[in-house]
């Protein structure tokens, strides 16, 4: 092996070490996914000629900014929650230790193991008109009649927190866990009651998890396509379902190429300017 | 804006921790005199920064009282004590600047914005840091974020200063200036300082007092001098610095050697009395004096000389195969080879006598 493949003084590798790392990575992302969608975005742009009418269409018509602007609430949506419910259990776990910490570990992966498409009709099961969450509310008379839960919004919202929330947990703890517990006394000694210490130096520093986790799940939401169309409404259809449909019903593929191309824009401009303001080392864990 | 404060006493009575099974500190009394440079020093495991950790109140005591003042603190929240202390890893906030860190102690006790930036930067000029303010703790050097801690520690005229190893993360050359430094500080301020090592040059240096500790309890607390002259027992003189011992039989005027030699032992040699029988007779390396074989108190075989600059070590096997040690100026004559026999002068004022280790 060539010297200097691996440089072990310091913690950077030679770029052929970085190459070898990387090749069988960016081979696979290449062949199923750079490809696919280089093809796919050419659609959009060359058929049945050079021309940029599918774009115009996606955006003259409100009825697609419409989905594109729900899409992006729903996501937002879905951030927040998953970042309130996310923060308590990955500060949990951070101050944890041994078989306890294993457990709550468990708790959060444990959903990785049956499929998103099992657990999102479990939750078509529980919501329901006849589901347990109905019968429940009318059992202690919240309701006298069944409310209708399933097919909107909010049962989108629910069942995507449900599928999405561990990538949350898992980089706020990451953060936490980070942070050197003297830094909490250090607080504590200077003045600060453990709210304010909490408020003025926990939190900061685990800003960058809070942020890579939000990212994560906000753009793993942008695109989502198993919940919205199994739980929600056409009503209130989201991006992905619309190019599905687009492409199953119509089989109109330059324009689902259109919109396509169209979120990818908006993905990647999103991620650019977090990266630009946050720094991606950073909400993965690395320090400056 | 001036830093000034006057020191408060402590008073620590009966303070006792236990971690689980473990005792980390056993019925331990401790007065800490106002103003006063306090060392407490001991091996790891001895319970000295757990000691501190009940001083600052992240550990709440097992049982005991700590007396800050004269008031009760045993069991006030660590934000109320109003005590300052200097971590070893500095634990400057990364995200704050050197400024805000320093004036973070007085925003928490709601001093206005213009009052703690300008106490603030009087603290960072205290510790010749004043043209940093603007700057991340990330772009200063070990020992400045270490100086900036100890201005986040004084800046609100805490009563008592507690210091964790704090120059343990620093290099040598800038410890010795850091220790000189924090000193002088101490004095100027007047304000007590808790300083937690385990490296007796330190304590030696920077204290007014050494408090050693070993398994939870006080072994000694007294002046660097009296510790390192007249230890009170022997794992004090154990403990600090070098010291030879010699197994020996006292009959309460001489001790006798296995090997049938006796040395007379004054009665400066006795730091607390000591009854006749099994004993441990010590002496400071620096003290014994290598005569010609034959000649002296004890006979040896020298097995290393070790030069070191200004002081030459000579590790002598008496008969037995006890090791025993003389250290000398180098500038004196040449050094015996190793192999060669030699004779030990032991002066009677360097000797110190025990009760035997039980």
């Amino acid at each position: 092996m060539a010297a200097g493949f691996f440089q072990p003084e310091g913690r950077r590798l030679s770029k052929a070490a970085v190459t070898a790392l990387m090749l069988p990575f960016f081979s696979v992302i290449a062949l199923v996914f750079l490809w696919p969608l280089l093809s796919l975005l050419s659609l959009s742009v060359l058929e049945p000629e050079p021309t940029l009418a599918h774009y115009q269409r996606a955006i003259d018509n409100p009825v697609y900014a419409r989905v594109l602007w729900r899409t992006l609430v729903i996501a937002l949506w879905v951030s927040a929650v998953s970042l309130l419910l996310a923060f308590p259990v990955a500060l949990l776990m951070a101050r944890s230790e041994g078989p306890k910490l294993a457990f709550i570990t468990a708790c959060i992966l444990l959903p990785f193991w049956s499929s998103v498409l099992v657990r999102t009709a479990a939750w078509s099961v529980l919501l329901q008109r006849k589901g347990l969450i109905n019968e429940g509310m009318q059992g202690i008379g919240l309701t006298a009649e069944p409310l209708k839960l399933l097919y909107t919004q909010g049962a989108v919202v629910v069942a995507m927190v449900h599928v999405l929330m561990p990538f949350m947990v898992l980089p706020i703890y990451g953060a936490l866990r980070n942070i050197p517990a003297d830094y909490a006394r250090a607080a504590a000694i200077c003045g600060a009651p453990p709210w304010r210490g909490f408020l003025h130096v926990t939190l900061p520093l685990a800003l960058p998890g809070v942020i890579g986790g939000f990212i994560l799940v906000f753009l793993t939401a942008l695109g989502y396509f198993i919940t919205p169309s199994l739980l929600g409404s056409p009503k209130e259809m989201m991006i992905s379902t619309l190019i599905s449909q687009q492409i199953r019903e119509h089989l109109d593929w330059p324009f689902a190429a259109a919109l396509v191309g169209l979120l990818t824009l908006f993905v990647t401009a999103i991620t650019l300017v977090f990266s630009r303001l946050f720094g991606f080392d950073r909400m993965l864990g690395g320090r400056k | 804006m001036t830093l000034t404060q006057r020191g408060t006493g402590i008073e620590i009575r009966g303070l006792r921790k236990a971690f689980g099974q473990v005792t980390a500190i056993d019925h331990l009394d401790l007065d800490i005199h106002p103003g006063e440079f306090l060392a407490l020093l001991g091996p790891s495991g001895s319970g000295k920064s757990t000691v501190l950790m009940a001083l600052a109140g992240f550990e709440p005591p097992t049982g005991g009282t700590i007396r800050i003042d004269g008031e009760d603190c045993t069991h006030v929240p660590p934000h109320r004590r109003n005590i300052g202390m200097v971590f070893q890893h500095y634990t400057l906030f990364p995200h704050m600047s050197v400024l805000d860190n320093v004036a973070f102690p007085l925003r928490m006790r709601g001093v206005a914005k213009e009052e703690r930036r300008a106490r603030a930067a009087a603290a960072l000029e205290t510790v010749r840091l004043g043209a940093f303010g603007d700057r991340l703790p990330k772009q200063l050097s070990g020992g400045q974020q270490q100086r900036v801690a100890i201005a986040r520690a004084i800046v609100y005229n805490p009563r008592v200063l507690l210091m964790d190893e704090p120059l343990s993360a620093l290099d040598k050359n800038l410890r010795e200036e850091m220790q000189i430094e924090i000193k002088r500080l101490q004095e100027s301020l007047g304000i007590t300082v808790v300083f937690v090592t385990h490296d007796q040059g330190e304590a030696l240096t920077m204290a007014d007092r050494v408090a050693i500790l070993q398994s939870g309890r006080l072994q000694q607390i007294s002046p660097a001098r009296e510790l390192y002259e007249r230890p009170a027992n022997l794992f004090a003189a154990g403990f600090i610095g070098e010291m030879n011992q010699l197994n020996a039989r006292y009959d309460g005027a001489r001790a006798h050697f296995s090997d049938g030699t006796s040395l007379a032992v004054p009665q400066t040699a006795l730091v607390a009395p000591v009854p006749p029988g099994p004993a441990t007779l010590t002496i400071r390396p620096e003290r014994v004096r290598p005569v010609a074989p034959g000649s002296g108190d004890l006979q040896g075989v020298v097995r290393d000389v070790i030069y070191s600059g200004a002081g030459t070590l000579i590790i002598a096997e008496l008969p037995g195969g006890t090791e025993f040690r003389a250290r000398i100026s180098s500038a004196g004559i040449a050094p015996p080879a190793a192999g060669a026999p030699l004779g030990f002068a032991l002066p009677p004022e360097g000797l110190l006598l025990y009760p035997a280790a039980a």
